[in-house]
């Protein structure tokens, strides 16, 4: 069973974290996914765009450098009255990006506009002939390549390209959404964390403490405040049930002791009749018959005496029977009901009038239930007579309107506030009387009601099916 | 005549002091001893015999209803229960299985010839320790008037005070007025013992109480 049940367990155990993993794994997956493409496409569109520019800056450098070096007109006259002979210089905005001649000291001898911040960008170790990328003091990036003037006295051709100018908005949504992406996996990763932290290991935490603990006895409480209303929910509703079991253990131990000492009781009382009755007259009867045996006369008195202790021992043991098993109960349930009314009757010296109808009469009950109706009419007499005082019963059996069968015992005794009754003082004082007729009812599927006022007598009915 | 005996009962030791008690009797002849009812049903079926000494719980089948298929086949064998128990209710059940004698195990020899004597001849005996007034052979019952003798035969049907006022057009109140003087009459406490002791002055008869209505 153990085996069993712990294989059965260490499967459901294993569907579990299965699930889990399954479920934290498609989850994690496809973010990790995304972001690996997003970052390999962010860079790929960086090279890609790093390359185009590059040589879009080294050709036009590489091109303007050798038709400068061939025009040498350029160097002689003022750069603004010329510059319309170079259509690259009035390009403007048309051209994104900008170029500008300098020349061996790095003054500028012509630039086209957008070239004035050449300043701002210019560096000492700037290399020649190859494209490189560079950030102004505002950030911003530029390609720019530079070319050495192929003409005595040398000077320089710079071209650049500034990035923002170049692919614009562009620029900024595709560097824009790989970031979107990787907050979207972070995110994704964040809720994750909290599914383990927050949703997992909870429910771990309850299923270890459900697997230690030893139901009726144990309420698990060291539970983490949850900030997840329904694994709370499943907290609260396992302590609950545990606090449940707990006190159904109380009242199932307090009930069995209650029943162990009601047992201990019962055999007190038979040992203690059968000692005061039948062992003292078998006594009684061994010491006549030694007389009888050592009196050569053999009297016949003494004999006779011996007889009529023997007939008194056979009395009191049929006695203790009757009590101890009605074998009458096996005669029917209104034969049982009258033999059981009438010995009372004698035993108290009371008025008892049995009185059963027609159609109740003849219900067929078995000899079990016929014992538990017993019991509860002697209880009934024996509360009316002990303590209503009591002097007249009646027992009736008759069927209600639903064809239950009605077993009714009144008395004329003193009565008592039935609304009032302490079953848990009445237990504690010993007296299972009320509660052990209620739980006979309830073991045969029927009830008991109890009604009585003070001074107006007592009425318990058992009410059950045939 | 001899009176013959069949014997009935699980207990070997009983059973061998009942039989020693009718062994003892010239005139009786033990034919048969028998330790369940099946076995007592088959022997008297086979060897007839005038009266059968019938244990009431025994394996198989009890003594009730042992004389019960004696009673519903017509056989010619009287019945007495022989039994440790003390119970009213089993005299009247044994009576309406047809039983003419109800005979406590601790009867003397005397008392027993005597029961078997009364019911082979067809009449009734009833053991006077059954119901303890009973062995007060002296007392003379005062005459039941005839409504009464109605009232105690449909009493003792096991008929409720209502249906016993309701077939006899009476109130309910008047059939316990009767009850109370039949009780009266006869020096009984319940309505079981005023049957017997009935049956027993013979204010009422067997057959009376057996009339199916």
């Amino acid at each position: 069973m153990g085996y069993m049940l712990s294989r059965l367990k260490s499967k459901y155990s294993r569907t579990r974290s299965h699930f889990l993993a399954f479920l934290l794994f498609a989850l994690t997956l496809p973010s990790v996914a995304v972001m690996l493409v997003a970052v390999s496409g962010m860079m790929s569109q960086e090279r890609a765009m790093e390359a185009a520019v590059s040589s879009y800056v080294q050709d036009l450098a590489e091109s303007m450098s050798y038709r400068v070096g061939s025009d040498t007109d350029v160097w002689t006259f003022s750069a603004l009255s010329n510059f319309t002979r170079f259509p690259f210089f009035s390009w403007g905005p048309s051209i994104p990006g900008w170029v500008a001649l300098i020349d061996q000291d790095g003054r500028i001898i012509i630039a086209s506009p957008g070239a004035m911040n050449i300043a701002a960008i210019w560096r000492n170790d700037l290399p020649v002939g190859q494209a490189i990328r560079v950030n102004d003091k505002e950030g911003e990036q530029y390609t720019l390549a530079i070319y050495p003037v192929n003409r005595p006295g040398g000077g320089y051709v710079i071209a650049a390209v500034s990035w923002s100018q170049l692919l614009g908005g562009l620029v900024g949504v595709v560097r824009i959404w790989p970031v979107l992406v990787v907050t979207i996996a972070l995110f994704s990763f964040i809720a994750i964390r909290l599914l383990w932290s927050r949703v997992v290991m909870p429910l771990r935490t309850i299923a270890s403490e459900i697997d230690n603990m030893t139901l009726g006895k144990d309420v698990p409480e060291n539970f983490e405040a949850s900030t997840i209303r329904e694994i709370e929910s499943v907290q609260t509703a396992l302590q609950r049930y545990a606090q449940a079991a707990i006190e159904r253990d109380n009242l199932r131990n307090r009930y069995v002791r209650d029943i162990v000492k009601a047992q201990e009781q019962e055999r007190m009382d038979m040992a203690r009749e059968i000692h005061d009755g039948p062992l003292q007259d078998i006594t009684a009867l061994v010491q006549q018959l030694h007389i009888t045996l050592e009196d050569d006369n053999g009297d016949m008195k003494r004999i006779k005496r011996t007889e009529a202790i023997a007939k008194s021992v056979v009395r009191e043991l049929r006695a203790l029977c009757d009590e101890l098993a009605p074998p009458w109960m096996d005669l029917g349930l209104s034969e049982a009901l009258t033999e059981v009314a009438e010995r009372l009757s004698q035993a108290y010296d009371i008025e008892i009038i049995a009185d059963f109808d027609d159609d109740a009469r003849n219900a067929d009950i078995d000899n079990e239930r016929i014992l538990s109706l017993l019991r509860i009419v002697q209880e009934a007499v024996s509360n009316a007579v002990r303590h209503g005082a009591a002097n007249e019963i009646l027992i009736q059996l008759s069927r209600d309107a639903e064809e239950n069968l009605l077993l009714e015992i009144s008395d004329n005794g003193k009565g008592f506030d039935a609304g009032n009754i302490n079953h848990e003082t009445l237990r504690v004082e010993g007296h299972r009387g009320l509660a052990s007729m209620t739980e006979r009812m309830a073991l045969m599927g029927g009830k008991l009601r109890i009604t009585s006022e003070i001074n107006e007598g007592t009425t318990i009915r058992a009410i059950f099916k045939d | 005549m001899v009176v013959k005996i069949l014997l009935a009962d699980d207990h070997p030791l009983t059973r061998s002091g009942i039989a020693e008690f009718v062994k003892r009797e010239g005139t009786f002849s033990l034919v048969a001893e028998a330790e369940d009812g099946v076995r007592a049903w088959e022997l008297i079926q086979e060897l007839k015999p005038d009266v059968a000494l019938l244990d009431i719980r025994m394996p198989g089948l009890d003594g009730v209803t042992v004389a019960q298929k004696v009673k519903s086949e017509n056989l010619n064998t009287a019945i007495i229960m022989l039994t440790s128990y003390d119970a009213q209710q089993y005299v009247i059940a044994s009576l309406r299985a047809g039983a003419r004698g109800f005979v406590l195990k601790t009867v003397s020899p005397k008392e027993l010839t005597t029961a078997i004597n009364t019911v082979a001849k067809g009449g009734l005996y009833l053991d006077p320790e059954v119901a303890s007034v009973m062995g007060n052979q002296d007392f003379i019952p005062e005459q039941l008037s005839v409504r009464e003798r109605e009232v105690l035969l449909l009493a003792a049907k096991g008929l409720s005070s209502k249906e016993v006022a309701r077939r006899l057009f009476i109130s309910e109140r008047t059939v316990q007025t009767h009850l109370a003087s039949i009780y009266d009459k006869l020096g009984s406490r319940n309505k079981t013992e005023a049957l017997l002791l009935a049956l027993k002055y013979g204010v009422v008869t067997l057959e009376e109480l057996l009339e199916e209505d």
